[in-house]
């Protein structure tokens, strides 16, 4: 079942609870975070916005990091995508190809949010949703999530005029239905983050047609030698074998022989 | 891999054996194969995921590098050790006449183990040409194309390191398939004595390389002796 968060940034007060929270609830070392609080003002007065940043995974359907991943150590599941460290063999390839800047490198290996599987599929909720005190965060089923979205961003609008969600058509749908109050561009939020399509060349091509091209190659060259062995068996000069003209000669007078027999 | 002499000369004949590749040319051939090899193993859990798990924690990365430098000193290597023979394997892999045109129409004869009536044939043949000029051009691919990943990817963004890695995996599937019709043809002709010992029997270069021979012969003739060696000539068949 497609699973979604709500992040919703009219209501956030940047109180870092949730980075504490993943920080303990997934035993991320000194150096790791998840998820980075900071804040934003932009514009020159009066037209000045300003607002609290909460940057984190945001759980692409169409996710360039598990695109580039060439080991499975990022997978998709449940409509997130999931981190196996153990699999990661820190090329560093998610790093460069997320849009969102999220994966980072900790001890040689990439790191980020996994969306608390194993909370999550044990029913729980996420660390950073359990925690948080000002009801900016939810989890659940992505329509239900959608839903409560909207119905936010329209109250919202009364205030924000333009209030909106960002999450439903990005990269496929993300797995992360934010509430902004001001236009992506304004949060430093991409508006539509594509994926080149070289990126999306890596998995969905190369991969399976190399392993195709070696396999079948390798079972093409067997039978191929075996016609050609017994082409050299049956009339043919047997390379390698003839060490002299004589020899050759021979070869050739004693299969005229059994050809006449 | 057998010691020779060091008076080494190309085609020199010893009891109805050629020699055809020197010292020089079969350590490096030894340093292509295995720094391939391992390069091979050590990048296959990039594209076959049910091996990922022997990529695990970097350790293949490490020895990847290792291996790479290996690879990318071979031609350093083969110009320091044998000049002579790395140009003319250069030269000779981009130079097709017409007998090698012809040859190239013929191929599939040669291609099931029929060498037998294939028009006359150089120190390589058209499809050693093409394989050799082909290594030249996918090694080129996969050595700037591993080193653009491995120093600068940091600074790429990420549609430049998308290309650089499908560079790097397309050249080397290249590769991989030219190295499984280098093994095929090395078995078909039961060519691996020749890399081994160096030498290949007379018989079987008149076949495949008559030019070659031709060319030796030519040469001795011109030559007052060939400088004797030390040790018999090693026995036994091989001529890729």
């Amino acid at each position: 079942m497609r699973q979604a968060f709500l992040l919703d940034l009219t209501q956030c007060i940047g109180c870092t609870g949730c980075v504490v929270a993943c920080n303990t609830g997934n035993e991320l070392g000194e150096d790791t975070n998840y998820i980075a609080i900071g804040d934003h003002e932009r514009g020159t007065f009066p037209e000045v916005v300003a607002g609290i940043d909460n940057h984190r995974c945001y759980h692409c359907t169409e996710a360039a990091c598990v695109n580039v991943c060439p080991t499975g150590a990022l997978f998709q599941e449940d409509g997130l995508t999931r981190m196996n460290a153990d699999a990661c063999i820190g090329c560093q390839y998610c790093v460069q190809a997320c849009p969102y800047d999220v994966p980072k490198m900790v001890n040689g290996v990439s790191t980020k949010c996994d969306g608390c599987r194993d909370v999550t599929r044990a029913g729980g909720s996420p660390w950073c949703v359990q925690t948080c005190p000002s009801d900016a965060l939810r989890y659940g089923r992505r329509e239900e999530i959608a839903a409560e979205a909207h119905r936010r961003a329209s109250v919202m609008r009364a205030k924000y005029p333009n209030a909106q969600v960002y999450g439903e058509s990005q990269t496929g749908g993300l797995g992360m239905m934010v509430v902004i109050p001001e236009d992506p561009d304004t949060m430093g939020i991409p508006a539509d983050p594509a994926i080149p399509t070289v990126t999306e060349a890596w998995q969905d091509f190369a991969q399976p047609i190399g392993v195709g091209a070696i396999a079948l190659t390798v079972a093409g060259a067997g039978v191929a030698a075996v016609i050609a062995r017994r082409h050299q068996l049956h009339g043919g000069h047997e390379h390698g074998t003839a060490e002299t003209a004589e020899a050759v000669a021979a070869s050739a007078a004693a299969d005229q022989d059994e050809e006449r027999s | 891999m057998s010691e020779t002499s060091v008076a080494e000369v190309e085609g020199v004949d010893r009891e109805g054996q050629l020699l055809r590749y020197r010292t020089g040319q079969r350590y490096i051939h030894l340093l292509v194969a295995s720094s391939f090899t391992v390069l091979f193993l050590t990048g296959l859990p990039l594209i076959f995921e049910p091996l990922s798990f022997l990529a695990a924690n970097g350790w293949s990365r490490i020895i990847h590098r290792v291996a790479a430098v290996g690879f990318m000193a071979v031609p350093f290597l083969y110009l320091l050790v044998d000049r002579q023979g790395a140009k003319e394997l250069i030269v000779d892999s981009f130079s097709y006449d017409k007998d090698d045109r012809r040859w190239l129409l013929h191929m599939g004869q040669y291609f099931l183990g029929n060498a037998e009536g294939m028009p006359p044939q150089g120190r390589l043949n058209a499809g050693q040409k093409l394989h050799h000029a082909s290594v030249i051009i996918l090694g080129a691919g996969v050595v700037f194309s591993g080193l653009v990943l491995w120093i600068w990817a940091g600074q790429l963004t990420d549609v430049q390191l998308s290309w650089a890695a499908l560079v790097h995996n397309v050249s080397m599937l290249g590769l991989v398939l030219l190295l499984i019709g280098h093994i095929y043809f090395t078995v078909v002709y039961k060519a691996i004595n020749a890399m081994h010992t160096g030498y290949v029997p007379r018989t079987d270069a008149e076949l495949e390389h008559a030019k070659w021979v031709a060319e030796m012969d030519a040469l001795k003739a011109r030559e007052p002796q060939v400088p004797p060696t030390e040790q018999d000539p090693p026995s036994g068949p091989g001529n890729p």
